[in-house]
């Protein structure tokens, strides 16, 4: 367990990429930074939004080919048979004629992608390239699950309470 | 057979432009003639001339398409580097896009709205990919050594803190929905004894599922990721330490309050007690039932009378008694 | 000028009825089952862009979306606003180019940039269309508050779009 430990590299100050990322994150301050260990994430779902299912497929290729380059497991990437559909239905005339109507309705393609086993410079690093090449009318969600050790003050009961 | 085609190809306009300098040669000695024939007119009233010469609109010369300049072996790369709408003249590929009847052929390529509204990955092709990623690579670590799976990282690292990063096409990064955070571990790795289980489990409520035996603490009340994670982990430590606080009041806890049976402090251990030191003396040193014997007992009423739980009650009474 | 003087109330109560009553439609039934759809001319002269060829029911079958951006999707965020800039764009657009633009106005959003592609006719000198390149880029990045990028294809002339006559 110790090598494991050992072999876990430094983290890199990668953070002034991570523009993109909504969320908080640590600024590293200019003068030598304490050096901090890398954190470990055990999987990456990210989920696609779009409105031309190609467009998603094409996009799900090229990130899994970055992927593949990269040396990042890939997991399970599947997309659901059927697009939401939001629907309105309106009367077709101004006020009267009720049983003539028009139906409007916007689509909503998903795309999931599942990755694992990344370590935090990784991620950053793949995130951050997948997400600047983002195609327009596409959003993206990526749900990070990262592991972490018990903290110190949980690992043994409380002497004294 | 390719140089065949490029002679052809040179001598075409060569012909074209003998053609049109031959043409000139003719036009210039026209106007000549026209200005001799010319019939002067008696303008009596000052009438506009009738015969103005349109002005002319002077055009610049449309340069050709690049893609006609470019190599076959070029490195595309650099012709097409970031993201940008469809151009005829800069993608050098035959294409089409557009429905038609039966029969017709599609639009082509240029004066095409249809390529220009889709987004197009012409910046992410192959090799542009392997270069871009060979150049990133220098960022990534790999994954520790003896983590491989999910038993093992779990040993160490118990805690699985899960957070989302959104991104949409708006003018702001910001999203409500990324200050959520789930903090979810195995309740076996904590240490507990047994009436801080049970007051821990108390305490969480319905965020420890029983089937997986996690504890999982969703928080979204504060603004921020930061400051929810910080309101998570500090959910997770006061539970913790709270639940070994034995309060004054839980020692008055009666046999009608009790959820499960305990042989510890039920009748049946005195009279199980009485049997066994029948015939000794003051001062002896008592003989307790034994364990496997107990837990029978709290197995029977706790999980209700079966045949298994009889017969193995049965087993340990013989057992106990010597019979 | 009397008469004028009478006339004034009558005047003022009429304009109030004319402000009272909205002059714009808001209703979404009144670009109900004609918009976006084109007549046959009897003499079968009506020119007609891809864009104008195809009704609406054929989006995302037969031609694509004209503006690109997430506001719409499930759960996207701000979609009011993204139309209403997305129109305002439209108009300034064809109003900057006058009776320049053949094609519709394609505005894709990527990230916090904005790309407006069109088709545009070579009827200036590609000096005034630097301009006003420059001119619009700069105007709709200051009012819009991102960047914002025009990618432009011309075309000789303006029957190069046509795909087809009815």
């Amino acid at each position: 367990m110790l090598q494991a430990l050992k072999s876990l590299r430094w983290a890199q100050p990668l953070r002034a990429l991570s523009t993109s990322t909504a969320g908080t994150q640590p600024i590293v301050s200019p003068k030598t930074p304490a050096p901090e260990p890398d954190k470990l994430y055990s999987k990456l779902e990210i989920e696609l939004r779009g409105i031309d299912p190609a467009v998603l497929k094409s996009y799900t290729w090229f990130a899994t080919t970055a992927a593949d380059h990269l040396g990042i497991e890939k997991g399970k990437c599947w997309s659901p048979r059927k697009a939401h559909h939001e629907r309105m239905t309106l009367l077709k005339s101004v006020h009267i004629y009720k049983k003539h109507r028009v139906q409007y309705e916007v689509r909503t393609h998903f795309r999931y992608m599942n990755f694992h086993k990344l370590t935090g410079s990784t991620l950053d690093t793949f995130l951050e390239y997948i997400e600047r090449n983002l195609p327009e009318g596409v959003a993206l969600q990526a749900s990070k699950t990262e592991l972490q050790q018990i903290p110190e003050h949980l690992r043994q009961p409380p002497e004294q309470v | 057979m390719s140089t065949g085609l490029t002679r052809v190809w040179e001598r075409l306009p060569l012909k074209k432009q003998a053609a049109q300098s031959g043409i000139r040669v003719f036009s210039q000695q026209q106007p000549e003639i026209e200005d001799e024939e010319e019939f002067r007119v008696l303008n009596l009233r000052t009438v506009k001339q009738q015969f103005q010469r349109r002005r002319e609109v002077r055009r610049d010369p449309v340069t050709p398409p690049r893609t006609n300049r470019m190599a076959v072996d070029q490195d595309w790369t650099a012709a097409w580097p970031a993201p940008r709408s469809f151009h005829p003249a800069s993608v050098p590929l035959p294409l089409r896009q557009g429905f038609t009847e039966r029969g017709a052929a599609a639009p082509s390529k240029f004066a095409n709205a249809e390529l220009m509204k889709i987004p197009n990955f012409l910046h992410l092709t192959p090799p542009a990919i392997r270069q871009q990623c060979e150049a990133i690579k220098k960022f990534c670590s790999p994954w520790p050594k003896g983590l491989e799976t999910e038993a093992k990282w779990q040993r160490h690292f118990p805690v699985e803190v899960i957070t989302t990063d959104y991104l949409q096409s708006l003018p702001t990064i910001r999203n409500l929905e990324a200050r959520r955070v789930t903090i979810s571990l195995k309740l076996s790795d904590l240490k507990f004894d047994a009436h801080a289980r049970d007051k821990f489990l108390r305490l969480v409520g319905d965020r420890y599922n029983k089937d997986t035996d996690t504890v999982t603490f969703v928080t979204d009340r504060c603004p921020l990721r930061k400051q929810n994670y910080d309101y998570a982990m500090y959910l997770l430590t006061a539970c913790y330490h709270e639940s070994f606080v034995t309060e004054p009041w839980e020692a008055s806890k009666s046999e009608a309050d009790m959820e499960v049976y305990l042989f510890e402090r039920n009748q049946s251990k005195i009279a199980a007690e009485g049997i066994l030191n029948w015939s000794a003396k003051e001062g002896d040193n008592k003989i307790s039932p034994p364990p496997a014997y107990a837990q029978c007992v709290e197995q029977l009423i706790n999980e209700g009378e079966n045949e298994y739980n009889l017969a193995k009650y049965k087993e340990e009474v013989k057992k106990m008694l010597n019979v | 000028m009397n008469f004028l003087k009478k006339l004034v109330p009558q005047v003022a109560l009429a304009e109030a009825q004319l402000l009272s009553r909205s002059s714009i439609h808001t209703s979404a039934v009144c670009c109900r089952v004609q918009s976006g759809r084109y007549r046959i001319t009897t003499k079968r002269n009506r020119p007609l862009t891809y864009e104008m060829a195809n009704p609406p029911h054929f989006i995302g079958h037969r031609k694509s979306w004209n503006s690109w951006n997430t506001s719409t999707l499930e759960d996207g965020l701000r979609p009011s606003q993204t139309a209403i800039e997305d129109v305002f764009i439209r108009k300034f657009m064809t109003g900057t180019w006058h009776a320049l633009v053949c094609s519709e106005v394609i505005i894709k959003r990527q990230h916090n940039t904005i790309r407006i592609a069109a088709l545009i006719r070579q009827a200036i000198t590609p000096r005034k269309m630097y301009f006003l390149i420059g001119y619009t880029e700069e105007l709709l990045s200051y009012w819009m508050q991102c960047p914002v990028t025009l990618e432009l294809q011309t075309v000789g002339d303006k029957n190069d779009v046509i795909f087809k006559y009815i």
